[in-house]
């Protein structure tokens, strides 16, 4: 997991996507429940893509459509991602620990608008904004639940 | 990032000891119990492959038995995990706590080690966590009454354990900025038998 450049991944179609390392991105990455769930999440749905669960290495993307930035609306925060749409792949590193997990977009989210100026921060540096969100099993592969939010930068 | 404590001299890996724990069969005692590991930084630890020939390994669902320091989970796509906790298990259910917490009926991630056996050898377990988006809908002096998506929550308030970020500043126990109509994030404990939370902390945004 740890440096992991290339990684291929099967994307929403079944096929090898491959995990880059062009710098795309950086903020603060949550996590968020889908698919076949218990508590809370049990209505979570299998998301915008139709393919998302919480035990796969997924993510949402606020831009995953026209429809997707409508309700997210990350400019509002000064975040002008580029729209990235269901099946791409992103490769997303912890800020401070080093730690990368390569995820497929599955989902459109997180609501960046609503918490605009949130900070994640480690060692005394901080990212802000939610730019991301991941699965259970993808934010657990570079931090903990716990935290609910981490600084990350972001690749393809 | 450091992903070992000192024992006895010298660096004792993280996943190795938890692994060699649960081949040899490791009593359930709390990360805490071991004194050396800060349960906190242990959950914070991402799991890296720091040896190819012990792949990491995920699971989610819900806990049909347990048997001593064995968690039997059904995922929640008809998968099946048999869960080991050891010595180096760190455990999470609404703050740091141990294996005795732990309930059938519980739901749970966890992060671990894959086994040879099949079985998982955990590194930390989140048991009932949740993180939802929701609207406030009311407010009393024990409970939030909150909407995630079409359903309604009830959000208990757990003194001397919530606490309450606003606009992203900085943690505070207390509440009484909320707001009814107000989004939030929530980030708790499911309770089981009525489908509650007890909450760790609200992130209350504009």
């Amino acid at each position: 997991m740890h440096g992991s450049h290339l990684r291929p991944v099967s994307n929403a179609k079944g096929f090898d996507m491959a995990c880059g390392s062009t710098s795309l991105w950086a903020g603060e990455a949550t996590w968020f429940c889908c698919g076949n769930a218990w508590g809370s999440c049990g209505s979570a749905g299998t998301g915008a893509c139709g393919t998302c669960q919480s035990a796969k290495n997924m993510a949402a993307w606020p831009n995953l459509s026209a429809a997707c930035w409508d309700i997210t609306r990350p400019d509002l925060c000064g975040e002008n991602m580029p729209r990235r749409t269901c099946g791409a792949v992103m490769n997303v590193r912890h800020q401070c620990s080093g730690a990368t997990v390569c995820v497929t977009l599955a989902d459109c989210g997180p609501r960046t608008k609503s918490f605009c100026g949130e900070a994640a921060c480690c060692n005394g540096a901080c990212r802000t904004n939610r730019v991301i969100d991941l699965t259970p099993s993808a934010f657990t592969a570079i931090g903990s639940l716990s935290s609910g939010k981490l600084p990350v930068y972001i690749y393809e | 990032m450091s992903h070992s404590q000192e024992s006895g001299g010298r660096r004792l890996d993280r996943r190795r000891f938890l692994t060699t724990a649960a081949v040899g069969g490791a009593t359930i005692v709390g990360a805490s119990a071991l004194g050396g590991l800060d349960a906190e930084a242990a959950f914070a630890d991402p799991m890296p492959s720091l040896d190819a020939a012990i792949p990491s390994a995920f699971a989610e669902g819900r806990i049909v038995a347990m048997n001593r320091n064995v968690l039997d989970v059904a995922g929640s796509h008809g998968e099946r995990h048999l869960i080991q906790l050891t010595n180096a298990t760190s455990i999470w259910k609404l703050r740091t706590t141990t294996a005795e917490s732990i309930e059938v009926g519980d739901g749970l991630y966890a992060r671990g080690a894959a086994m040879p056996d099949g079985t998982i050898a955990a590194d930390a377990v989140w048991v009932n966590i949740v993180n939802v988006y929701v609207t406030i809908r009311g407010i009393a002096k024990d409970r939030l009454h909150l909407t995630h998506g079409s359903d309604e929550l009830v959000g208990h308030i757990v003194p001397d354990t919530t606490t309450a970020s606003y606009l992203g500043g900085a943690l505070t126990a207390d509440l009484s900025r909320t707001r009814i109509g107000q989004e939030a994030q929530v980030l708790g404990a499911w309770r089981p038998a009525d489908g509650a939370i007890d909450i760790a902390r609200v992130s209350l945004g504009h």
